[in-house]
């Protein structure tokens, strides 16, 4: 198996204007995405989803609520503080409002609301965008209701020496004129219904970086491997993989040593992106290398497998690259490779979820801006659901090697 | 030293190999002779344990490949059909990576490389990447690299596929000699002279069966044919009229009559009369003495060619 690596080692060195093409690419293509997306500020129109807490749970906070539900734009669920909080936190939805404890007594007695909103920094692009549409709801029901309560406390202040019936009738009127002084409603809308936001992640102004930097370095190192890949079928074409299979070497030695120097390979290649994105782009690096080891080992272990797999599924190296063509670019599109899956329809960012770049995307962005710390469990899921894929795939490619091993003669 | 004994094997449909049976004494060179698609190289590959037969058995050096892995297959030297190289390595890169395989390490490795180097002639030409060897030195290297880990049999899978005549006959040498050495050899082959020149017996395959083994003269004796009639005319003549009239086995390439004959002096004048009758005009005519070519003619019905 070693005897293998060292070979596959030695002929990738030895190819020189392959490996610089495979170094350089990816290193072109990261500039140019990330010159592109450095400047992004304009998210999509896609439905936006919400997280709400009613912590003071009376008639009028949840007419918010409903309120907040019934805008179109708004994908909205319900849940406790604390879950929220942490489902945000691990970027699973980009904010939350919270309505916090008085909210009623705070709009009968026009005083200023004590709600704020919650959200993941990697996301504040789709929060700007769904500010807007709350913002039009909110001043819509808790906005009249306490624009009315305003007039009314006005209108007994000035219509205190009527009778009853005249009174009533007075505060009627007024109500129907609802637009009172424009010094009321600059205070209602500035101070009494403003929202606190603030991120519960850090904020990072490099979002467009670590998009263009890890969505690139992903779908080139598919394409990477997938030509790694390709020399086993080179191999098979020029008789030599026959030749290994007549010596003692078992197949699945043969295989390992292919997998093996396709991940330290894919593993220095990740690392190059990398070191050239930190120096070039300024991307924070070397705090976090632990982390980022960690996710280029695993996103190497499954790119490998999906490599190997391919070249194990077709027939001829002509065959490999279309089928890989068409996956990987399928794969770099619904997994947010080219375009950010925060952007897309929720039901593509769901089926993103099948491909390779979304889990090793999302990882990049837990090291690099939610700043999640290596042990944080939703960070080592990615990882796992990277080596899970790993496995899956390499496995998948040990048994259709074997099965093909027949059709050597 | 290799027992082969009625093995069969299926691509799907197609029966490539269906029940052959020999056996090679230790020492042997065992040729098998047979055109293209007549099951050589599968009968290689089940001997090289790349994939097993679908039914028999195969024993080699008293050990049933079926039961065994590692152990065989380092007994075994083999040659393939293709040239299988690492053309942007260089030749001593090659002989290397191919003697590691074998689990040949360190000193011994390099002394039985560079030796082996010398032997093909090639050790001063060892720096230079494989892709600029010609086909003779590419096949010798080919030859090398199955030797570093010194087989105990080696299996050679037409391996002067494409060959210079010069480059031809000193691989020729280089297989006398490893058989001299005492090393056992089995070379599968469609050309007629190389199996009479290097192999002690030869088995003759056709269409995945072995039709006739032994030695060349116990071959000759088995195929009762005394002389073979070249007839060179100068249109293409018809085979089948001519077999019926002459009540002989015939073959026709191009332009040439193969004629098998008990008596070439008896039937020589009546085959001339028969040619001339049917408005062939003759231009040359050739007598032979039985050769495995008329011995493969009479046992096939067809004539064997590259």
């Amino acid at each position: 198996m070693f005897n293998i690596l060292k070979k596959e080692l030695r002929a990738l060195v030895k190819d020189r204007r392959a490996m610089m093409l495979g170094l350089l690419m990816p290193i072109i293509l990261i500039s140019v995405f990330s010159l592109a997306f450095g400047g992004m500020n304009k998210a999509g129109d896609k439905k936006a989803q919400l997280l709400v807490c009613d912590e003071d749970k009376t008639s009028i906070s949840q007419k918010v609520v409903a309120g907040v539900d019934s805008v179109k734009a708004i994908e909205m669920y319900t849940t406790t503080t604390d879950s929220a909080i942490r489902l945000v936190k691990t970027g699973k939805y980009p904010g939350v409002l919270i309505l916090h404890k008085g909210f009623a007594d705070s709009v009968n007695a026009l005083k200023s609301l004590p709600w704020e909103m919650k959200y993941d920094a990697a996301q504040s692009v789709q929060m700007q965008m769904m500010q807007q549409y709350l913002m039009q709801s909110l001043y819509g029901s808790v906005g009249k209701m306490m624009r009315e309560k305003m007039v009314m406390k006005n209108s007994e202040k000035q219509f205190a020496g009527m009778d009853d019936e005249s009174r009533t009738f007075a505060m009627l009127q007024a109500k129907k004129g609802i637009e009172s002084s424009s010094k009321d409603m600059d205070d209602l809308q500035g101070n009494i219904m403003k929202i606190q936001s603030s991120p519960v992640t850090i904020e990072q102004d490099n979002a467009g970086i670590v998009q263009a930097v890890s969505g690139t370095a992903v779908m080139m190192l598919l394409f990477s491997l997938t030509a790694m890949g390709g020399r086993l079928l080179e191999e098979k074409e020029n008789g030599t993989l026959k030749r290994l299979l007549y010596s003692p070497l078992k197949a699945t030695d043969i295989l390992t040593g292919k997998m093996l120097s396709s991940i330290i390979f894919a593993v220095i290649q990740l690392l190059i992106m990398f070191t050239f994105s930190s120096s070039v782009f300024g991307l924070i690096l070397w705090p976090k290398i632990a982390s980022v080891l960690l996710l280029i080992t695993a996103t190497a272990f499954a790119c490998s497998g999906f490599g190997m797999f391919l070249a194990s599924v077709v027939k001829s190296r002509d065959q490999l690259q279309s089928l890989s063509t068409l996956a990987i670019l399928s794969m770099s599109v619904i997994g947010g490779s080219m375009v950010p899956s925060f952007l897309m329809p929720t039901w593509m960012q769901t089926v993103g979820h099948i491909s390779i770049n979304y889990w090793s995307i999302q990882g990049f962005f837990d090291i690099f801006w939610r700043q999640l710390p290596i042990t944080d469990i939703e960070f080592l899921k990615k990882v796992g659901v990277l080596l899970l894929f790993g496995t899956v795939l390499s496995t998948l490619a040990f048994r259709l090697f074997r099965k093909n091993v027949t059709s050597m003669a | 030293m290799i027992e082969v004994k009625n093995i069969t094997k299926s691509y799907g449909k197609t029966q490539a190999v269906r029940g052959i049976s020999f056996s090679i004494k230790d020492g042997e060179c065992f040729g098998l002779l047979g055109p293209n698609g007549a099951g050589k190289s599968t009968t290689i590959n089940m001997l090289s344990m790349l994939f097993p037969p679908n039914a028999g058995q195969i024993t080699i050096g008293g050990i049933d490949v079926a039961k065994a892995n590692g152990e065989v297959k380092s007994m075994l030297g083999i040659v393939p059909q293709e040239i299988a190289l690492y053309e942007k390595f260089t030749a001593w890169e090659n002989i290397l990576f191919w003697g590691s395989i074998y689990g040949v390490k360190g000193k011994a490795l390099n002394d039985k490389a560079e030796q082996l180097l010398k032997w093909v002639g090639l050790f001063d030409r060892r720096k230079d990447l494989v892709k600029d060897y010609s086909g003779g030195m590419k096949r010798r290297i080919n030859i090398a690299c199955a030797l570093l880990h010194s087989p105990k049999v080696l299996l050679l899978d037409e391996p002067t596929v494409g060959v210079d005549p010069q480059s031809r006959n000193l691989i020729f040498e280089l297989i006398q000699q490893l058989n001299k050495e005492g090393m056992t050899i089995i070379y599968t082959t469609h050309y007629m002279e190389e199996a009479e020149k290097l192999c002690d017996r030869i088995g003759i395959i056709d269409n995945g069966l072995i039709i006739a083994q032994g030695t060349l003269d116990e071959l000759k004796k088995q195929s009762e044919v005394n002389d073979m009639i070249i007839v060179d005319c100068t249109q293409t003549p018809d085979e089948k009229m001519l077999a019926e009239k002459l009540k002989t086995t015939v073959s026709v390439h191009e332009n040439r009559l193969s004629i098998l004959s008990e008596d070439s002096k008896k039937d020589l004048t009546r085959i001339v009369t028969t040619c001339t009758d049917a408005g062939y005009e003759i231009t040359r005519i050739d007598i032979q003495k039985a050769n495995l070519e008329s011995v493969f003619l009479k046992m096939t019905g067809k004539q064997l060619r590259d």
